[in-house]
């Protein structure tokens, strides 16, 4: 068989709207002619637009940075944009991200997860006081900056919520996406909290207690965030806050 | 029917909606934002290169300020642009970007010392002062006299806007996210908010609000490749079109990126040319400093992108199964500076190209990027034509920008604009105007003509094909109306664009459910980007000269004597193409008089106002002693700005 | 901020720290007690030598097996509290055991998947560990080589033993690697990562491959021992005595 010649990709999709109880889930199965350079988002817009109009599903950015279109990708959580069909078998089940609210097909309510955390977290800066804009800024040292920057690269996907066990059965875990908030604003001099404020939001068994260290977060996370690292460095401060107080 | 009641309703969950947002809500108001998708997806996440503020920290910003930046993007607009919003705007960028420092955003700092750059394709050692050490760095960016654009690596519209999301969330301002407004409710006089389908469960509402933002965006996805979200299709302004009586400027005004690559059309950023990355044609040529010897790689966008479509007409473009392109390499700056200042850039390549561009070159080519048209505003942000409504962001014609955007300016303004009308939409609220009583009758009925709407859609299957129209104006606009225009073209394509219009009335929807449906969406939206596509064509056929992006091959020359004017597109009801209008730019009150920007060879047709302006400006230079008290002679403009926001930048080299 | 009512308190972390704290040293333990009961291996004297030696005999002259009784009872502590610690974290509904399997088997990821292994070598653990560690601690004089081997054939603890044995080296082996991700700080932790799952591989293979060896000497010297059954070892020193 020659190497150019193109696959046929069936594309097993989950389909369902949970609004409509007369249909149960069920998977539909769709064939596709594989394209040089098809990624998830060629596929599915190509599907949608030539198949079958009424898949849902979530892209925006459609380049890997806005974190709309993670799915389950043969089994794995990731992002659909930029995953390309060339790296993957003939037959590709997608599934939508589990541990979210299932809006149709696949598309979940990241969005309202996402917001809930942060509430909870309080995962904004806090600011020691408003600042005056005329002035010179505060002083920064450029390593620090760089280092805030390596976490602050989080895009709220949810692909470590679907990757983590611990997150999957129990539903108030704040997951690897909270720690790294919390670690994010913990290294930031900026932040007027303390430790004993970063123990009052992750300090028990929702927060960085009740991580297991499964590292399914830190082995799907498609900015490779270096969050086995992160927890690690949380869990000790915080264990440190919890035993000396 | 629910009606929500609220003081501030702003649509879109961008930079420029949630700082405004902010704004309002720290004025006592209660704010909602309404946004497509959830706010931190929003397409300013996308920005990577940076955000131009004249902070001059570094060395090769050193003698940079508000009047070096003015100069910039007066040039850049191609005197397009309204000069006192970008006064305003030049003044405002460093306080936003000092807010943001403070906010969270973990901007790149000036390390003191020895550090090597690529700067024309040689390495140079710039030496950091000390006393600047720590403050926020910049790098250069095209079309800038100063290195100016500060940044967070190449991902600085995602710091910038998850540290805004992440204060909205802070003042416990409501994101109604999976929203989208389908109308503006209004008397023909006064905006009174919005109706508004919630994409999953397709319930239709009113949000009655004495003040409406729209911060939408741009409509980069009426064209086929364009490195905008998919969720650009200019629906904001399609909602002040529809409403008759709004007003959108310069449409046609549209930027196309140099480096986007191919064929994904995936941005990847002005930085790379800023850092030092070079264009190269099929023979591996550097091809740029034949063209323009003094900017080369870094001219202003709109005449970088032109050039390179000129060399690859010349046969000079590298093949491909997805036509013609030029390479970008960047292999010149090393991994490690490729891997801590252009890692998006990187991560792109690898992933949508399966390239390291430490080593191969990317291929690219000029692709659809800006909309510098949009929702006509004043200085306030407020439209004119009907009170009550706002905008700002890449979705209004505040106009800073004029018909050509410089690189770096567009996140500035999200962030300058969301600071201003804030306030002004806020004064707004409290002023007599902005206290008027709204009607919930008034509402009613916009929700019920918007559900016949839906309803009448899903009734029937319909006889065309929404995606098979869809794709005809996509190629419509990337063929007739792109980089280079002419008016048989252009014709043509305002005449099928009508005829596509026509025929999107014929479309209907297989599936029936009004809740999450992705076919109902584009059946409603197609008319809206059909009618967008419309103003932009229209406005790009009369507009008879070339200005800025907006290049026509059969009127090479800037026409000021004709053409120093804006745009003003609206749409009467029952027509069938939008209605043209426009507004001249005032010479005479210039603070720079219109001049040649340095590009190629000098075609213009002067307007006759500009020597005798340029005249007063000579003599007006001449006579003061500092550039502050030079300025406000010039051309007065603080006393537009809020006064909280008035007070001089400090800089480094401020003397005592 | 948040009422003091929400606050965590010092607890969970407290109780994080413990389960690590007994895991690891259970961990530990388990390794240098199959180091210390593979002994066998160099003969009865040997192992005799090393029994008598915690009931701190070479230090005293005499044995004071209540020294082991004393240790045991620790370590059966230990024990119960780790297992108590450790099951706050098991899926507890049957909805959080099908999610967890339906996860673990579509991800295909193997710290996830060694998790899975953990609670079931701990639940089996729960049940079968106790049995031991009660006979060791009242009768910690019948730990020698004759002892110990009628006890593994004729007392019939060879299959418990067996089972035990995977039990024990598989939870620990994992136990220790997820102990050392879960608080170290790795310069790369990537390559950490690999480097400390290949040294716990090579662990557990060396000590399950020690205890079926020390198992089987057991059991044949327990079964060359069968006619004697009860009988204790004399080591070589009262046996030179006149």
């Amino acid at each position: 068989m020659s190497s150019n010649a193109a696959r046929t990709l069936t594309f097993n999709v989950f389909r369902h709207n949970p609004r409509d109880s007369a249909t149960p889930p069920r998977v539909v199965a769709y064939s596709l002619e594989e394209t040089p350079g098809m990624t998830l988002f060629i596929a599915l817009t190509r599907i949608r637009e030539t198949l079958d109009p009424s898949l849902s599903f979530d892209f925006v950015c459609r380049a890997g940075v806005c974190g709309s279109c993670a799915m389950v990708v043969n089994g794995r959580p990731g992002l659909a944009c930029r995953t390309l069909t060339a790296q993957l078998p003939a037959e590709i089940r997608l599934f939508p991200l589990p541990g979210f609210e299932l809006i149709a097909d696949l598309s979940v309510n990241t969005g309202k997860w996402m917001r809930g955390m942060s509430e909870r977290l309080q995962a904004w800066l806090h600011m020691q006081e408003e600042p005056d804009v005329d002035a010179l800024e505060a002083r920064m040292e450029p390593a620090m900056a760089e280092a805030i920057y390596e976490l602050d690269r989080c895009i709220e996907c949810g692909c470590c919520i679907s990757g983590c066990g611990t997150a999957q059965m129990r539903t108030d875990f704040v997951g690897a996406v909270g720690m790294n908030k919390i670690a994010r604003f913990r290294l930031d001099p900026r932040d007027a909290r303390d430790d004993a404020d970063f123990f009052d939001l992750v300090g028990d068994d929702t927060g960085v207690f009740g991580c297991m260290s499964l590292l399914g977060c830190h082995d799907v996370c498609p900015k490779q965030l270096p969050l086995q690292t992160q927890i690690a460095y949380l869990r000790r401060g915080m264990a440190r806050q919890g035993l000396l107080g | 029917m629910k009606i929500i009641h609220t003081d501030v309703l702003v649509i879109g969950g961008g930079l420029a909606g949630l700082r405004t947002a902010i704004g309002a809500k720290r004025r006592g108001l209660e704010t909602l934002i309404l946004s497509l998708v959830p706010a931190k997806r929003s397409h300013s996440v996308a920005a990577q290169g940076g955000m131009q503020a004249s902070l001059a920290n570094g060395i090769k910003g050193e003698g940079d300020n508000e009047d070096v930046h003015f100069e910039d993007t007066v040039r850049g607009s191609d005197w397009g642009c309204d000069q006192h919003v970008a006064r305003m705007f030049t003044h405002m960028a460093p306080k936003a970007v000092r807010e943001l420092a403070a906010w969270g955003v973990a901007w790149s700092r000036v390390q003191r010392g020895d550090r090597e750059v690529v700067i024309n394709g040689q390495r140079v050692t710039l030496t950091e002062k000390e006393a600047a050490h720590g403050l926020i760095t910049a790098r250069d960016f095209g079309g800038t006299r100063k290195w100016r654009t500060c940044y967070t690596s190449d991902g600085t519209g995602h710091a910038m806007l998850y540290t805004v999301s992440d204060q909205v969330i802070a003042e416990s301002i409501p994101v109604h996210e999976r929203m989208e407004a389908l109308a503006l409710i209004h008397d023909g006089l006064r905006c009174q908010g919005a109706v508004v389908r919630d994409m999953i469960t397709g319930e239709l509402s009113a949000y009655l609000a004495s003040a409406t933002v729209l911060a939408t965006g741009g409509y980069g996805r009426i064209w086929g490749i364009s490195t905008n979200a998919l969720i650009n299709e200019g629906m904001g302004a399609a909602l002040a079109l529809e409403t008759g009586v709004a007003r959108l400027g310069n449409m046609e005004a549209v930027q196309f990126h140099p480096t986007a690559i191919v064929p994904a059309g995936i941005l990847v950023t002005e930085g790379c040319r800023g850092d030092g990355g070079l264009l190269l044609d099929n023979d591996g040529h550097r091809f740029m400093p034949d063209y323009e010897p003094e900017k080369k790689e870094l001219a202003s966008r709109d005449v970088v992108s032109r050039r390179m479509a000129e060399h690859m007409r010349a046969g000079k473009g590298v093949k491909s199964a997805y036509g013609d392109h030029l390479w970008l390499d960047i292999s010149n700056l090393g991994a490690a500076h490729i891997d801590k200042n252009l890692r998006e850039v990187k991560d792109i390549c690898r992933y949508f190209l399966g390239i390291d561009p430490v080593k191969d070159p990317i291929p690219v080519r000029p692709t659809q990027h800006y909309s510098m048209g949009g929702v006509r505003t004043d200085h306030r942000g407020e439209s004119p034509w009907l009170h009550g409504l706002f905008s700002c962001g890449e979705a209004a014609c505040w106009d800073m920008h004029g018909f050509n955007r410089l690189g770096g300016n567009s996140v500035a303004e999200t962030v300058v604009a969301g600071m201003l009308v804030g306030e002004y939409v806020a004064d707004f609220c409290y002023s007599k105007a902005g206290q008027s009583d709204l009607s919930p009758a008034l509402a009613r009925e916009f929700v019920e003509r918007e559900r016949a709407g839906l309803n009448a859609l899903v009734a029937k299957p319909g006889s065309e094909n929404a995606v098979a129209l869809r794709a005809r104006m996509e190629q419509i606009m990337t063929d007739k109306v792109g980089l280079f225009r002419n008016g048989q073209d252009l014709d043509s394509a305002v005449v099928e664009l009508a005829e596509l219009l026509a025929r999107s009335r014929n479309v209907g929807v297989r599936a029936s459910n009004l809740d999450a449906n992705p076919e109902l969406v584009l059946a409603y939206r197609l008319p809206r980007m059909l009618k967008i596509a419309l103003t932009v064509a229209l406005g790009a056929q009369r507009r008879t000269e070339s200005r800025g992006a907006h290049f026509r091959e059969d009127f090479p020359a800037r026409n000021d004597r004709d053409w120093l004017n804006r745009t003003l597109a609206f749409w009467r009801e029952g027509d069938d193409l939008p209605s043209l209008d426009y507004e001249a730019l005032d010479v005479l009150h210039m603070e720079l008089p219109p001049g040649f920007r340095g590009y190629g060879v000098k075609n213009i047709v002067e307007h006759p106002d500009s020597a005798v302006r340029q005249a007063e400006v000579d003599e007006m230079l001449a006579a003061k002693p500092d550039r502050y008290s030079r300025q406000s002679a010039l051309m007065p403009f603080k006393q537009l700005l809020p006064a909280r926001y008035r007070a001089r930048n400090a800089r480094l080299d401020d003397t005592p | 901020m948040i009422p003091a009512s929400e606050k965590p308190g010092p607890w969970p972390a407290r109780l994080d720290l413990l389960q690590s704290v007994s895991g690891l040293f259970l961990g530990l333990f388990m390794w240098l007690h199959m180091l210390f009961v593979s002994s066998i291996l160099l003969g009865e004297e040997a192992m005799w030598t090393v029994a008598r030696f915690f009931e701190g005999y070479f230090f005293f002259g005499y044995g004071l097996p209540w020294l082991v009784s004393l240790f045991v009872a620790g370590v059966f502590g230990l024990f119960v509290l780790h297992a108590w610690l450790a099951l706050r974290k098991f899926p507890a509904q049957w909805r959080q055991h099908r999610v967890y399997w339906t996860h673990m088997r579509s991800l295909r990821h193997e710290d996830t998947t060694l998790w899975f292994v953990q609670v079931i070598t701990g639940f089996g653990m729960f049940f079968l560990a106790p049995v031991h560690l009660y006979l060791m601690m009242t009768h910690p004089e019948l730990i020698g080589p004759y002892e110990s081997a009628d006890r593994v054939w004729s007392g019939m603890m060879w299959p418990l033993y067996l089972v035990l044995l995977f039990l024990v080296e598989l939870h620990g082996g994992i136990g220790l690697y997820r102990l050392a991700v879960k608080w170290g700080n790795f310069s790369d932790p990537a390559s950490a990562r690999r480097k400390l799952k290949r040294l716990k591989w090579a662990f557990t293979v060396f000590f399950l491959a020690l205890g079926l060896v020390t198992l089987a000497a057991y059991i044949k010297l327990g079964i060359e021992h069968a006619p004697h059954v009860g009988e204790p070892y004399m080591p070589l020193s009262s046996r030179a005595a006149p």
